[in-house]
């Protein structure tokens, strides 16, 4: 008697277990203060929703030690997939431990942390990097060029400054481009990016000819400084299609706007997740070792877009950015197509 | 034995400052601008000398518009702190109605007038609660502030979901400097002059009140000496900012913009601290609260002024940022308050309260600004330059001690 109810009890929790628990996926969030995690966090539910998982969240509100113990929670949830954006890529090794000892697949949810058995999905930084300067080498092949990176505690700026740096290798080695100013700019900070870019001015005595800032935020405290010195039509790219960058693209103040739609980010994490509960391998999963410890990974990169005038209609049909504010105080006549 | 000696050289360090503020019946807050004037020269002729380019107009005009928002707040801020307050929410408080105005001018196409009005009510709200947090209820003003600093950044994030609200305006885009944000050769060379006129009409009038106090001015030499050098900086400043051209502009700049609205905070907070009995009321709460409130000074309602002063301060600057940056952002003015907080001491204001000036906290702005400028121009990395700065602040301190010390002013 005693033998059978524990039995049933038993297949009862197994059974639960599979019909619910195995669609549980548990995501790890660094801050959520940060705006665009919302639009990431959305495109994961609507997502998991249509294969029938289920979404829990927490929130380590920048804190590696709160992540720690936000995973914890995770795993006790029952969570049978991780998906954490690391708020430190080191600090977060004692959770890998954990998940790897459950068996539990983990994903490196758009920033990188070094570990064999980890899914890496991200957009691909060194891309981003190599589209902004594509765009300001085609507009300005020649001449002094000013590098507006980001924070210097960000691996980010590194990788992103390491593709502009290959695009533009051979014209520097050639002589065509001399870069006569480069700065990390504290947090990526707007207002930081503008005292640089005007600092540089100083220096370079006003010539500069091409600016290729990292992200909208400082390409807007680059395209400030550069008009209160009256300086119009200097090429400066950017990237996160920031709506006012975008508006900045259709008014011609800036070149390019590098764009990574984070709804497909979290559109494809919340599929890797549910193949990665079921065993399965995701589609389209490739090789990753471009990491700082160049350890190989499972990965799939995302690839940005480039927005410039030419394709400004991209982001608006895809419901990005209305039409409105991407054309605000823009001449139908001598706008953008996109505004017409 | 060794301890005797120390007691006797302090003694002996303290009698020769004393005997040259008795001789020249300099105040030791005079002295005490003067040298800091004396180090920002000497910081320009070192930066100078190391880059070739700090002491160019250019520059000089950047360094100025650079100060200017910092500058704005840290002059309010000395008023907190000589009341024996704090404020560590300002940076964020700075975000929250930047945004709030950028936003009602972009999102809802409001004209910059109306927007910068409920920009400054809302302001005026925010430090209204802190200051009666503070004032009323005694709770202690750095946790309220401390408090206000993760708050108001997270408003200033709700507003607009944290885009970024661009600002086009062409008039408000004058507030902030820019192209042309400036006042022009003939307006700058005339402010220059009425300047001059008044410092001059003022030493004068003291000159003639204390001789009819029966008290003896101090010799005339010293205090033609002292005003004549306010005079040249001023119009030393002039000439620069008027020799500055932008190529494709036909006449040079003249002063900015956001420069003059920091000059004309800084008049305006010198005549309450000077004229009004709201300036010596903060003084005197800060030298003694307990003593204040016996003698009938209403302590709390004092308080709370200071605060709304400040809220209107931070609006000034708020507008000026904003429309610097053509933006307004989320991330606007972060650890914004360390700096004019910094200023603020680096200028003589005592953390302990009673002490400070306004004056000061300008040459506090522009020395942290001067120190920026010239490590950028000398390219020193991001990690150097904030080790030096925060070891400035420190060395800022450390002279601030020893000066009170050696002067007798007050600790």
């Amino acid at each position: 008697m005693k033998i059978k109810r524990s039995v049933i009890l038993a297949a009862m929790v197994a059974a639960a277990s599979t019909s619910v628990m195995a669609q549980l996926v548990g995501v790890s969030w660094s801050n959520f203060r940060e705006e665009r995690w919302t639009t990431d966090e959305k495109a994961i539910k609507d997502e998991l929703a249509k294969h029938g998982a289920t979404y829990v969240a927490a929130d380590a509100q920048a804190s590696p030690e709160k992540q720690l113990a936000d995973i914890d929670g995770l795993i006790n949830k029952g969570a049978k997939v991780l998906m954490i954006l690391a708020q430190d890529k080191d600090a977060i090794a004692p959770a890998l431990a954990k998940a790897k000892a459950k068996g539990i697949p983990v994903i490196a949810y758009d920033r990188l942390f070094e570990s064999p058995e980890v899914f890496y999905l991200s957009f691909n930084n060194k891309e981003v990097g190599r589209l902004q300067a594509q765009a300001i080498l085609a507009a300005k092949p020649k001449g002094n060029y000013a590098m507006i990176k980001g924070a210097s505690t960000d691996p980010n700026a590194d990788l992103l400054r390491a593709g502009q740096q290959e695009v533009l290798d051979a014209a520097i080695k050639k002589g065509d481009i001399k870069i006569v100013g480069e700065e990390y700019t504290d947090d990526w900070k707007p207002e930081a990016a503008q005292k640089n870019m005007e600092q540089i001015l100083t220096k370079s005595g006003g010539k500069v000819d091409a600016v290729v800032a990292s992200n909208d935020g400082m390409a807007g405290g680059v395209v400030a400084a550069l008009s209160s010195k009256g300086m119009k039509g200097v090429p400066v790219s950017g990237q996160d299609g920031d709506h006012a960058a975008l508006n900045r693209v259709a008014l011609g103040s800036q070149t390019v706007s590098v764009w990574k739609d984070s709804r497909e980010l979290g559109k494809v994490g919340a599929q890797v997740a549910v193949a990665l509960a079921k065993g399965e391998k995701p589609k389209g999963a490739g090789v990753f070792s471009d990491g700082e410890k160049k350890v190989a990974l499972q990965s799939i990169l995302l690839k940005p877009i480039p927005i410039t005038k030419a394709n400004l209609d991209v982001v608006i049909k895809a419901g990005w950015i209305s039409k409105d504010a991407a054309c605000k105080g823009v001449e139908k006549a001598t706008g953008p197509a996109a505004c017409k | 034995m060794a301890s005797h000696f120390c007691l006797q050289y302090n003694r002996l360090r303290e009698n020769t400052m004393r005997s040259i503020q008795e001789k020249f019946q300099v105040s030791a807050l005079d002295l005490r601008l003067m040298i800091m004037s004396i180090v920002l020269v000497a910081m320009a002729l070192a930066f100078h000398v190391a880059t070739g380019n700090f002491l160019s107009p250019e520059n000089l005009y950047n360094i100025a518009q650079q100060s200017a928002v910092v500058g704005i707040v840290a002059t309010a801020i000395g008023l907190v702190i000589v009341a024996r307050q704090i404020d560590l929410s300002v940076g964020s408080v700075l975000a929250t109605v930047g945004v709030a105005i950028a936003y009602l001018m972009y999102s809802r196409g409001w004209h910059w007038v109306p927007a910068s009005m409920v920009g400054l009510g809302i302001s005026l709200a925010i430090y209204l609660y802190q200051g009666w947090l503070s004032a009323y209820l005694g709770v202690a003003s750095f946790v309220v502030t401390l408090g206000g600093l993760v708050s108001f950044r997270g408003i200033a994030f709700l507003f607009s979901d944290g885009r970024t609200q661009p600002i086009s305006d062409p008039t408000f885009l004058l507030i902030g400097g820019g192209l042309d944000g400036a006042i022009g050769t003939t307006a700058s060379w005339t402010l220059g002059l009425i300047a001059s006129l008044v410092l001059m009409v003022n030493t004068f009038q003291r000159r003639r009140s204390m001789h009819s106090h029966g008290l003896a001015p101090r010799p005339l030499l010293f205090d033609f000496m002292i005003t004549g050098f306010f005079i040249v900086v001023i119009l030393l400043f002039v000439g620069v900012m008027c020799s500055y051209q932008i190529q494709s502009k036909e006449e040079p700049q003249g002063i900015p913009n956001p420069v003059l609205i920091w000059a004309v905070v800084v008049a305006f907070i010198s005549f309450i601290v000077n004229r009004t009995s709201f300036g010596r009321y903060i003084y005197a709460i800060g030298g003694n609260p307990e003593a204040a409130n016996l003698v009938g000074i209403p302590v709390r309602w004092v308080t709370l002024k200071i605060y709304l002063l400040l809220g209107v301060m931070t609006t000034i600057a708020a507008m000026v940022a904003i429309s610097r940056l053509n933006a307004g952002t989320a991330s606007l003015g972060t650890g914004m308050e360390l700096y004019a907080i910094a200023a603020a001491v680096i200028g003589g204001v005592a953390l302990s309260g009673g002490s400070g000036s306004v004056l000061g906290t300008v040459l506090g702005a522009l020395i942290i600004q001067f120190l920026e400028s010239g490590l950028l121009l000398m390219e020193v990395g991001v990690g150097q330059r904030l080790v030096i700065i925060g070891q400035v602040l420190i060395v800022a301190v450390v002279f601030d001690v020893i000066y009170r010390r050696a002067t007798g002013e007050r600790l």
